[in-house]
C-alpha cells in the first residue's frame, strides 16, 4: 500500500473528499446545503497541506506516475487555484444554484484530481485518462447557468473544441505508442531519440495541437472569450488557470522528459505558435469592450509566453515556466475574482467598472494591481514573471521571440490601462451604489494580493522554489541541438 | 519500420479521421457533429487496434478499451449540452449558438 500509493496521499485526500461530498449531498435534506461547499473547501485545503506536509515524492502506480518536485509544484497551483475557486463561488453557489451545490463540488474535485494526477503522469494511458478527467467536468461546469443562453453557447463551444482537442491528442498518442511499442514516455523518447519516422513527428505534433486547444493558444483559441464571458466568473477564474496549467505539465512531462527527444521536431511548430499567439492574443484584445473577454484575450496572449518558455527546452526554461504559472495564478485568478465581486450577474460590460474607485476603494485597488501586474510593471509579480521568462528565452537562443514579446507588452498596456482609466477617472453612475462582495470572494481577493504583491517584491524565494524543483525534474533535460530553431 | 500490412490499416485510419475533421468542420447540426466526433474517435480505435495486432500486443488492446470509454464519456456530456441547447434556443443547428463574437 505505502509503495504503491504512498506518492499520491493528496491525491487520496481529494478522492475521499470527492466521495463525502458526493453522499452527503444525497442525505443533506434541499435549503441546507451550504455545508458540501465547506466540505469541498476543506478537502482542497487539506490536499495542499498535505503538498507542503508529506513526503510526497517517488513512482507510484508501478511507475505510471511520479511525484517528482515539479509535479508536486504543479499541484500546488492546482490545488491553490481550487481553494481560489472555492472561496469565489461559495456564497453564488449558495444563493443562486441552492439545490445543485452538491454536483458542482464534485465536478470541481474530480477536475482537480484529474489535473493533480496528470501532473506526474509518466505513461501515455494514465495522461490520456487524467486528461480526460480534468475535461470533462469542466464542460458541464461552463454550463452551470443552465437557462443562460450565452452560458450554453460558451459551454458548447468548450465541448465542441474540447472533444475534438482530445481525439486529435488520443489519435497522436495513439501513433506514438504504436511505433515505439510502449506507453511509457521514458520509451517513446528513447525510441524517437534512436529512430527517425514522419509518423512519430506526426504523433508529436498532433498532440500538440491537441494540448494547444486546451491552452487556447491561436489558432485555437476560440472558445476562450466566448466561454469565459458565458460561464459563472468564480468558475472562470478556476478555467482560465488550471487547466492551462495542467497542459502545460502534460506537455512539460512528453516534450522535456527524456532529453527533449520529442521536443526537438517540434520547437519550430512551437515557436510559430508561441509567435503567432503573442501577437494575435493581444491585438484582439486591444478592442474589446468588455472586462472578461478583454482577460481572456490577454491571457490568450500570456499563453504565448509560456510556450516560448517550453521552446528553449533547458532547465531555466523549466523552471521559470514554473514561476510565472504560479504569478500567473494568483494574478488571474485576482483579476477575474475581482470582476465577480463588481458585476456579479450583470454582465461584464467595461461601463460596469466605470467610477469603481468610488463605489469600493478596496476592489478598485486591488484591480489596479493584478492589472499592473498582468502588464508587467515593476514591484508586482507579473513583471518579475515576465522578465524571468525572457531572459530564459534570450539564453535559450530565442532573441527575435524576446524581443516580439517586449514590443506586444508595451502595446497590452494600452487595453489593460483602459479599464484602469474607467475605473479611477470615469463618474461613477450616480446615485453611488457602495459594492461589498460576500466574504468568501473577498478572501480569496487579499489572498491573491497577498501573494500578487508580496512575490513582487521578494520573488527570491519563489524562484529558488522553482529552480530546485527543476532541478528535480525525473527525465534528463539535455541541451538541444540550436539548428532545429528558425 | 511499418510493415506493409499495418501501412494499410493506418491509411484507412488517417482516412476516417480526415473524413471526421472535414465533417465537423461542415455539418451545422449539433447531432451530426457529435456523428463525426464519433468516427474520428474509432479512427483512434482502429489504430490502436491495429498496433496492437503488429506490434503493441496486450498493451495496445486495453489502450483501446480506455479510449472507448473515455470518448463515451464525452460524447454523453455532448448530448446533455445539445438537449440545453435545445432548451434554450429551440433549435440543435449550431449556427443558432453564434451570438457572441469578436
Amino acid at each position: 500500500m505505502n509503495i504503491l500509493l504512498g506518492p499520491l496521499a493528496a491525491d487520496l485526500v481529494l478522492v475521499i473528499g470527492m466521495g463525502s461530498v458526493l453522499v452527503t449531498d444525497l442525505i443533506l435534506p434541499p435549503g441546507d446545503k451550504r455545508l458540501l461547499g465547506w466540505g469541498a473547501l476543506y478537502t482542497l485545503l487539506a490536499a495542499l497541506l498535505a503538498t507542503f506536509a508529506m513526503e510526497l515524492t517517488g513512482p507510484a502506480i508501478f511507475g505510471a506516475y511520479v511525484g517528482d518536485p515539479v509535479a508536486l509544484m504543479f499541484k500546488r497551483v492546482f490545488l491553490a487555484a481550487g481553494v481560489l475557486a472555492a472561496l469565489g463561488s461559495l456564497t453564488q453557489l449558495a444563493e443562486r444554484f441552492e439545490r445543485r451545490q452538491g454536483e458542482y463540488w464534485v465536478l470541481l474535485l474530480s477536475s482537480v484530481l484529474g489535473m493533480s494526477l496528470l501532473a506526474g503522469a509518466r505513461d501515455l494511458v494514465l495522461l490520456v485518462v487524467c486528461f480526460e478527467l480534468m475535461g470533462v467536468p469542466l464542460y458541464v461546469l461552463a454550463a452551470w447557468a443552465r437557462d443562460d443562453r450565452l452560458a450554453i453557447e460558451g459551454a458548447l463551444k468548450l465541448f465542441l473544441l474540447g472533444a475534438v482537442s482530445s481525439v486529435t491528442l488520443l489519435f497522436g498518442i495513439s501513433l506514438l505508442t504504436g511505433i515505439c511499442g510502449s506507453t511509457m514516455i521514458s520509451e517513446v523518447a528513447l525510441y524517437s531519440r534512436e529512430h527517425t519516422n514522419p509518423a512519430l513527428l506526426l504523433g508529436a505534433a498532433l498532440t500538440l495541437g491537441g494540448m494547444g486547444f486546451k491552452l487556447g493558444v491561436f489558432p485555437f483559441h476560440m472558445w476562450v472569450p466566448d466561454t469565459y464571458q458565458g460561464s459563472t466568473t468564480p468558475f472562470v477564474a478556476f478555467l482560465s488557470v488550471a487547466p492551462k496549467a495542467a497542459a502545460i505539465a502534460a506537455l512539460v512531462r512528453l516534450l522535456i522528459a527524456g532529453g527533449n527527444a520529442l521536443l526537438v521536431g517540434v520547437v519550430p511548430m512551437l515557436i510559430t505558435l508561441a509567435a503567432a499567439t503573442l501577437v494575435m492574443g493581444n491585438l484582439l484584445a486591444l478592442h474589446q469592450t468588455q472586462v472578461k473577454r478583454l482577460l481572456a484575450y490577454s491571457g490568450v496572449g500570456h499563453m504565448g509566453l509560456l510556450l516560448m518558455a517550453l521552446a528553449t527546452g533547458t532547465e531555466l526554461g523549466l523552471s521559470m515556466l514554473l514561476f510565472y504559472l504560479v504569478a500567473y495564478l494568483f494574478t488571474n485568478a485576482g483579476a477575474f475574482l475581482v470582476v465577480h465581486a463588481v458585476t456579479g450577474d450583470e454582465g461584464d460590460d467595461l461601463a460596469l467598472f466605470e467610477g469603481l474607485y468610488a463605489r469600493s476603494g478596496w476592489l478598485a485597488m486591488a484591480m489596479l494591481l493584478f492589472l499592473l501586474s498582468l502588464a508587467g510593471i515593476p514591484f508586482v509579480v507579473g513583471f518579475w514573471a515576465k522578465l524571468y521568462i525572457f531572459l530564459a528565452a534570450w539564453a535559450g537562443g530565442l532573441q527575435w521571440l524576446v524581443l516580439l514579446g517586449a514590443l506586444l507588452s508595451v502595446l497590452a498596456l494600452y487595453y489593460y490601462l483602459r479599464v484602469v482609466i474607467s475605473m479611477f477617472m470615469r463618474p461613477p453612475p450616480t446615485p453611488i451604489e457602495p459594492i461589498v462582495p460576500d466574504w468568501g470572494t473577498n478572501t480569496a481577493i487579499a489572498l491573491c494580493l497577498l501573494f500578487v504583491v508580496g512575490m513582487g517584491l521578494v520573488p527570491g524565494p519563489f524562484v529558488e522554489a522553482a529552480s530546485n524543483a527543476a532541478q528535480g525534474f525525473d527525465g534528463a533535460i539535455v541541451a538541444m541541438p540550436r539548428s532545429t530553431a528558425p | 519500420m511499418i510493415a506493409g500490412d499495418l501501412r494499410v490499416f493506418l491509411t484507412v485510419s488517417a482516412v476516417m479521421f480526415c473524413i471526421g475533421v472535414y465533417g465537423i468542420l461542415s455539418r451545422r447540426n449539433a447531432i451530426g457533429v457529435l456523428l463525426c466526433l464519433e468516427l474520428m474517435a474509432n479512427a483512434v480505435n482502429l489504430n490502436l487496434v491495429a498496433f496492437a495486432r503488429f506490434s503493441t500486443g496486450t498493451m495496445g488492446q486495453v489502450f483501446t478499451l480506455f479510449a472507448i470509454a473515455l470518448t463515451v464519456a464525452e460524447v454523453v456530456v455532448g448530448m446533455a449540452l445539445v438537449i440545453l441547447l435545445q432548451r434554450t434556443h429551440r433549435d440543435i443547428r449550431l449556427d443558432v449558438a453564434e451570438e457572441m463574437r469578436g
